[in-house]
């Protein structure tokens, strides 16, 4: 088993090596200004980003990600919750959300700077409006695929609407609700950066793209590969969440990649994440 | 204690009723089965028993009180374990789940769980999973869910048709020891008619659209065992009674 997870990381590694290794040799021969070889966009981004610009770029970027991606899921699971119980309730708002939501949030960067002004409140405003919609979509799923047995058992033993809530249903929507959050991460990532690019005085963005103006090619690179790892640490950390949150619905669905839910045989395997819309379908009286 | 009196439910005005002028009453500390051929509106009568749907017209009284909502001293026994056990939660969490909004404090859920898994035999498994556990273990599990939340009548829907036979006989003989020790009346609902008459002290032959089609007494002898009880000539008479009751031509449905 220990055996297998190290090859596997071996494997996982050959490749992103195999093309460092390349481009770097690349770009020894080629001697292009545009592409640096490695050591001088390394050294660049030692220099940078270890450490002197972690307080005055790094955190306020990730402070407006972060800020903006919170928000997105409170409103999301919120907001699709609400729209989830309610039929009524989401026919009569869905044009307004699918007009919002057919808006490419970018295009919202002038009006956001109007109303918000240069500061903070307009990147996580941007950030959390683009990033919303995969949350509260698939809240709204989750929602209103909630077994019915399993409603049923809760109010036949007189759990309160409050606790059916916080205990059955939201758990019950919560592989959906991960499953959006995920997607929405990747978002506010791309937002954050795209609202660096304007009416911005730090950040990694404005890094990026002040070195770029400026022709500081090895800087520009080194805030690229950093946004690069942003994501993909982004990306690890939730999954690392997810399974610890959500080992039950990984060991159900048989995707559980580690001991624990394994050591018993799976008996369930009728139950897997419902499809929303046959869920939904099949709710319709 | 339970008093059923003149239930219907229409879904579709126009249409035929799911359930018709259903009358019947159970007794305190009784086993009563229904059997029925499915589609005959067993759902449909226990949602309507348990409160969670209101019927068109007729009464369910538990104990004098008319039930409008699910009623305190009822518990439910779902057809699906993997359906009304929660995967989130353990085995004792499933348990104790409803329980703390009856009131009891933490101490009382944990030694009310504990005693409900002692008396399915899932002592050691509080810790588990759901879905770590047998399909028979799962129906123990939402028994003892039934159980530790005290019910003065426990409503079951076919519990025991999704497990194996072997665990099926088990489950049986379970339930017939946790009536006798416990101070509960059940209401158990099943299409075997088999398992109806072994149970049971009265067998209800539920007929489409619902209504009791008859009333069987079964005077077996009280103490009941899988081999020698169904060896009883009396067995199966009574099951051939039930069965032919079930299949009889019902002059009151007839064309013409």
């Amino acid at each position: 088993m220990i055996r297998n997870r190290i090859t596997d990381w071996a494997l996982a590694l050959v490749l992103p090596v195999l093309l460092l290794v390349a481009y770097d040799g690349w770009a020894r021969t080629a001697d292009d200004f545009f592409f640096p070889p490695l050591s001088e966009i390394g050294g660049t981004f030692a220099d940078e980003w270890l450490f002197t610009r972690i307080p005055t770029d790094l955190l306020p970027s990730l402070v407006r990600m972060l800020a903006g991606f919170a928000l997105a899921v409170l409103i999301g699971v919120a907001l699709g919750t609400l729209l989830g119980f309610s039929r009524t309730l989401s026919t009569a708002l869905d044009p307004v959300l699918q007009f919002l939501r057919a808006l490419p949030p970018p295009a919202l960067i002038p009006v956001s700077l109007l109303v918000f002004g240069a500061g903070d409140s307009a990147k996580v405003f941007l950030i959390a409006l683009g990033a919303v919609w995969p949350v509260l979509l698939n809240t709204v799923d989750g929602v209103r695929g909630v077994d019915r047995t399993a409603l049923d058992m809760a109010r036949s033993y007189r759990v309160p609407a409050h606790a059916r809530l916080t205990r059955l249903v939201l758990p019950a929507a919560l592989p959906r609700i991960f499953a959006g959050a995920r997607t929405a991460l990747g978002i506010a990532i791309i937002l954050m950066v795209v609202s660096e690019l304007i009416g911005a005085d730090n950040g990694v963005g404005y890094v990026v793209q002040l070195a770029q103006r400026g022709f500081d090619i090895p800087e520009m690179w080194a805030g690229t590969v950093l946004l690069g790892l942003l994501g993909f640490s982004a990306n690890a950390l939730f999954v690392a969440v997810e399974r610890r949150v959500l080992h039950w619905h990984l060991a159900i669905s048989g995707r559980a990649t580690t001991g624990r839910a394994s050591s018993a045989p799976r008996r369930r395997s009728r139950r897997t994440t419902p499809n929303p819309t046959e869920a939904a379908g099949a709710r319709r009286p | 204690m339970l008093d059923v009196r003149d239930l219907t439910k229409t879904y579709d005005p126009a249409g035929t009723p799911a359930m018709a002028d259903l009358t019947f009453t159970v007794g305190e500390r009784e086993f009563v089965c229904i059997v029925g051929s499915s589609g005959c509106g067993k759902t449909t009568m226990l949602r309507c028993l348990s409160g969670l749907v209101a019927p068109t017209s007729g009464t369910v009284t538990l104990d004098g009180v008319p039930v409008d909502g699910p009623p305190k001293d009822m518990a439910f026994v779902f057809q699906d374990y993997s359906r009304s056990l929660l995967p989130w939660m353990t085995v004792a969490g499933n348990v104790g789940f409803p329980l703390p909004y009856k009131g009891l404090s933490k101490a009382q859920v944990a030694a009310a769980t504990a005693e409900a898994l002692a008396a399915v035999g899932l002592a050691d498994r509080g810790d588990s999973y759901p879905w770590q556990l047998s399909g028979g273990m799962q129906q123990r599990v939402a028994i003892a869910r039934a159980l530790a939340y005290q019910p003065r009548i426990l409503l079951m829907d076919e519990p025991f048709a999704s497990v194996d036979a072997q665990t099926r006989a088990d489950l049986e003989d379970l339930l017939l020891d946790i009536w006798r020790r416990y101070d509960i009346t059940i209401l158990f609902v099943t299409h075997d008619i088999d398992e109806a008459v072994y149970l049971a002290q009265r067998v209800l032959v539920l007929r489409r659209p619902a209504h009791v089609h008859e009333v069987v007494e079964i005077d077996l002898p009280a103490e009941r065992d899988q081999l020698a009880t169904k060896q009883l000539p009396r067995f199966g008479e009574l099951r051939s009674h039930v069965l032919s009751s079930l299949r009889a031509p019902d002059p009151a449905v007839l064309p013409g």
